[in-house]
């Protein structure tokens, strides 16, 4: 078995970084080194990634009607 | 009590307005710099100035008015030209006729205006400001910053309570895929002489928290076009240059370019614009994203078909393979067999080779053995005919003393015995 890679806490990356790594992810399923072992751990990972970039991006409704009410427009 | 001519005042005013009004002061194209500008009851008024050459001392000041039939021409005339409205700071070319009123005193009506020597003026200031930011090497520093990859942390300067900021804000948080924003404004006066001050104070208040901020977008109320002679300032473009954060411009119409819009990062029409502008860069964020996950789903799920199909391979292959095998060895074992073959083929030829060198060896060894055997029997028979043998049988002797040979007779005397050899022996005599 190979051995499970280890990844950065994704709260301690900046955005460029998560991006950064979605698009490594993505070179190594498109190559022939990724290891058809790591692909669930790869996709987990990837999935956990988007996940935050995303919500780093997006606001919920209320976080929204918090934000237009403290701007008083 | 001396008899005196004594006026009125009004009578004196008529004097001095007879005086004033005179061909010499009528339609007279002057030009002036405006300033106090304001519009009451219809009218246009403002003073007209003529500073010195550094701008510090008024040299000349006068009263103008646009009379209400008059100022819809001349101001959509300006307008059309310059993109602007009659403000402060503008430096115009104005036909006046000078006029003179018992209570309001003396005033210049201006009855045309030349919009050309206003836009003339203006495009030399910035020019001038431009050429100096560039000499100093800050033109480009603000346009060539790196902009974050989202920017999603927006400072904003505009006027409080304006509408331009109110339309910048709605825009910003009510698009349609919910991208986060912090947005604070920092509030300035966007008309006027304190704009370049306020605008470069707020500037200045941000940047003191520069790491909490994307960038700065500089905005202001929609409605009228107004003023914006103030932002033509060499000290705020030069703060925007140099400023850390990239820059967005929204503060004219299509055609109200400032010197702000030649050293802003980013320069958009209107704040909504602006906000139009940043959203875009959350949604081509977001777009990359989907784009990232889908490539990622789809890489995976071909990864696996992948797999599966090499396994489905090899299960086909599974009850013919060991068959299949022992053929291939049966088949390179033959092509070894007759590679053998070809390599015993290709000795023959060396191996005649080595004989024929052999046999050729021997020749020449006996070829030479024979020679050298000839010269030795010549050099024999020379030997043997010079040794003392065949001198003594054709009929010489030798004769010894004591066993050395005697060459000379006086080396001889009386009574010594002598030997004599013969071919065939020797005898011993005595001498006399």
């Amino acid at each position: 078995m190979p051995e499970t890679p280890v990844f950065t806490p994704v709260e301690t990356m900046s955005y460029t970084q998560a991006v950064t790594e979605l698009e490594n992810i993505l070179r190594t399923m498109q190559s022939d080194k990724c290891d058809i072992d790591l692909l669930a751990c790869y996709t987990r990972r990837a999935t956990e990634l988007l996940e935050s970039c995303r919500s780093r991006l997006t606001a919920t409704d209320a976080e929204l009607r918090e934000i237009l009410a403290s701007l008083g427009v | 009590m001396e008899q005196r001519e004594t006026l009125t005042l009004q009578q004196l005013q008529q004097r001095i307005n007879r005086l004033i009004t005179c061909d010499a002061t009528r339609d007279v194209w002057v030009t002036a710099e405006l300033s106090d500008v304001a519009v009451r009851g219809g009218h246009c008024y403002m003073e007209l100035l003529q500073k010195d050459q550094d701008g510090a001392v008024t040299l000349a000041k006068a009263r103008g008015i646009i009379w209400s039939s008059a100022l819809k021409g001349i101001s959509a005339k300006f307008h059309a030209v310059t993109g602007r409205p009659l403000a402060t700071g503008l430096k115009v070319m104005v036909r006046v006729t000078a006029t003179y009123h018992p209570v309001y005193g003396f005033s210049l009506q201006i009855t045309d205006i030349d919009p050309a020597y206003t836009m003339g003026d203006l495009l030399r200031r910035r020019a001038e400001i431009i050429n100096r930011l560039r000499s100093e090497g800050i033109l480009e520093q603000n346009r060539s910053l790196e902009w974050t990859a989202v920017p999603q942390r927006i400072a904003v300067i505009s006027a409080p309570g304006a509408a331009g900021y109110g339309d910048f804000v709605n825009q910003l948080l009510n698009n349609p895929h919910k991208l986060r924003f912090a947005v604070k404004l920092f509030p300035a006066v966007m008309q006027g002489d304190r704009t370049p001050s306020t605008v470069i104070a707020a500037l200045e208040a941000i940047a003191m928290d520069s790491e909490e901020w994307d960038c700065v977008v500089i905005i202001r109320g929609g409605g009228a076009t107004s003023d914006l002679a103030s932002f033509e300032d060499y000290d705020l473009a030069a703060a925007v240059a140099m400023y850390p954060l990239p820059v967005v411009i929204g503060i004219g119409h299509e055609r109200d370019i400032t010197v702000l819009d030649y050293v802003a990062n980013m320069r958009v029409k209107t704040p909504t614009a602006a906000a139009e502008w940043l959203v875009g860069r959350g949604e081509s964020a977001l777009s990359t994203l989907r784009d990232l996950g889908n490539a990622i789903a789809l890489g995976s799920s071909e990864k696996i078909a992948g797999a599966m199909h090499r396994l489905a391979y090899f299960e086909g292959l599974l009850p013919v393979l060991p068959m299949q095998t022992l053929e291939r060895r049966k088949a390179q074992l033959l092509t070894v067999t007759s590679q053998l073959g070809a390599v015993a083929g290709r000795i023959g030829p060396h191996m005649a080779r080595l004989d024929a060198m052999a046999a050729s060896l021997l020749t020449a060894t006996a070829t030479i053995t024979d020679r050298r055997r000839a010269r030795l029997d010549a050099l024999e028979q020379i030997a043997s005919a010079l040794s003392p043998a065949a001198t003594l049988a054709r009929g010489y002797s030798i004769t010894r003393v004591d066993g050395h040979a005697v060459t000379r007779a006086e080396s001889l005397s009386r009574g010594q015995t002598v030997t004599t050899i013969l071919a065939d022996g020797s005898f011993t005599s005595t001498v006399n």
